[in-house]
């Protein structure tokens, strides 16, 4: 009888592996689970405030506000209890914001980096200083949301931004032989006027594409035997269950920010160059006096480090760091190093720089 | 015995043996598909097939367009362009709304600011307004 049942225990393995296959691949994760209000909206964007959970005498006057990128959630900065940035800048004593851009509908698609950063990220900063009780704040831009925090920066300095963080930022774009979007996106191969005429926005789907095809034996192959490989570890499936379920729930592009991305930056490096114009203003890097931190992430193949690294040498800042972080552009904020190498680092230098003057 | 065969039915993977090769060979197409990807051929295969899709859609979109948008009328219902017109102008509304919101919250810190009625400096003209008439009696004595 134990024999049989000896016999049998890998057909049960087998049969409670594929069980949680199927829970992992046909639902979603439970996540952004931090504590947290809605303070202000405008149109879809929508300014959380997170619930603190240290006393307001022992919390760094300066509050932090979190922008993402436009085309993916944000709930990436708080992915799963214990394995969540803002989570952990919340118990390290920061008044924590974030700003959630929301999905574009027709209705927005001629949303421009000029909307978001004078009309969007202004009224939400106003709401935040209101709220915190502060005139200084800090900015931390990850991806698309490092270019909306460096133009930001670039044309509001005086508004009374102290830190901005730059996370994985593709602010450099003239090296196009190492950027194989800005290959992809080339006028002759691609016509972002035929692509926006007809879908409006970029849909989501065609950005996930864009992005997974950058590695594609590792994206579509190599991500499910990981998982398969590691059914029975409950851990793994949890982090692969969450992470799934953010790569899979894409937003699309508003269509004026996404032709200003092809057009502007990837075709014509203006933002480097010093020829971006928002709003009949130049935008200059070098108006940033803020302290700034750039992160770079080594094994990047999204925003690899040469569109990273040149602003460091164009910005004002006298405080200025650049820190590289082994892992990929999402892992090295939401990887299984991220709370062990980024995250303390970023508390680090930001906590030095958040106390009252 | 039975532990024994339990054990071996455990550490039983067919995989296992073919795993290594797996991943060697993974890593080997991983590097091929990247060069594949970063190559002008690439760039160019892909840039034509969505060129082709959109052009070939397109009458068909517009057709679609089209019917939808006279089924629309004929049903009284509203069409996208006027729904997108609509939260063009709600988010209009929203941004009136803002600005008030951040007038009311000036005008909020502006009076907290502002020090409470009886401890405010009184000019002197307003000083005799305040003193009333009794005061004004004392000063003619």
């Amino acid at each position: 009888m134990t024999e049989i049942s000896a016999v049998l225990d890998p057909y049960t393995q087998a049969a409670n592996r594929l069980k949680t296959l199927s829970k992992v691949m046909t639902t979603k994760a439970a996540i952004a689970q931090t504590p947290k209000q809605l303070v202000w909206t405008l149109n879809k964007a929508k300014l959380y405030r997170y619930t603190p959970v240290v006393p307001k005498e022992k919390r760094h006057p300066i509050p932090l506000l979190l922008v993402f990128a436009l085309m993916n959630r944000p709930y990436i900065l708080d992915l799963r209890p214990g394995h969540s940035f803002v989570e952990f800048m919340v118990q390290q004593g920061y008044d924590l914001y974030l700003l959630d851009w929301g999905a574009p509908g027709p209705e927005d698609k001629n949303l421009k980096f000029d909307d978001y950063t004078l009309d969007y990220m202004p009224r939400a900063i106003r709401k935040l200083k209101a709220i915190a009780g502060s005139q200084e704040f800090s900015l931390l831009g990850w991806c698309i949301g490092a270019i909306l925090t460096t133009i930001y920066a670039a044309l509001r300095g005086n508004d009374g931004l102290r830190n901005l963080i730059l996370l994985t930022a593709p602010l450099d774009f003239s090296n196009k032989q190492g950027l194989t979007f800005a290959k992809w996106t080339e006028e002759r191969y691609f016509d972002v006027d035929k692509v926006l005429s007809a879908f409006g926005n970029m849909p989501g789907e065609m950005i996930d594409y864009g992005a997974k095809a950058l590695k594609p034996v590792e994206n579509y192959v190599g991500n499910y035997l990981k998982l398969w490989d590691n059914l029975d570890d409950p851990r793994v499936v949890e982090a692969w269950h969450a992470m799934n379920t953010w790569v899979t729930d894409n937003v699309p592009l508003a269509g004026g920010a996404f032709r200003q991305l092809i057009v502007d930056l990837y075709r014509n490096d203006k933002l480097m160059r010093g020829e971006l114009v928002i709003r009949n203003a130049r935008v200059e890097v070098s108006n940033i006096r803020a302290n700034l931190l750039t992160v770079i992430a080594e094994g990047d193949h999204i925003t690899p480090a040469c569109q990273s690294e040149p602003i460091m040498a164009k910005v004002s800042s006298k405080d200025k760091e650049l820190l590289r972080v082994a892992g990929g552009h999402i892992g090295i904020m939401a990887g299984s190093g991220a709370a062990k190498l980024t995250w303390p680092h970023i508390n680090h230098w930001l906590a030095a720089r958040s106390d009252a003057q | 015995m039975a532990e024994e065969t339990k054990n071996r039915a455990q550490s039983f993977d067919p995989m296992e043996p073919l795993r290594g090769v797996r991943d060697a060979y993974m890593d080997v197409w991983a590097k091929s598909m990247v060069d594949m990807v970063n190559s002008e051929a690439y760039a160019q295969a892909t840039g034509t097939m969505l060129d082709t899709y959109l052009t070939v859609s397109a009458p068909f979109r517009e057709a679609v367009e089209k019917a939808m948008l006279k089924t629309l009328e004929q049903l009284a219902m509203p069409s996208r362009a006027d729904i997108t017109s609509l939260a063009e102008r709600m988010t209009h509304i929203e941004l009136r709304l803002d600005d008030l919101d951040a007038k009311l919250d000036e005008f909020q810190k502006n009076a907290s600011k502002a020090p409470p009625p009886s401890a405010a400096p009184r000019t002197v003209s307003t000083a005799k307004k305040a003193a009333g008439p009794k005061q004004a009696k004392r000063g003619r004595k």
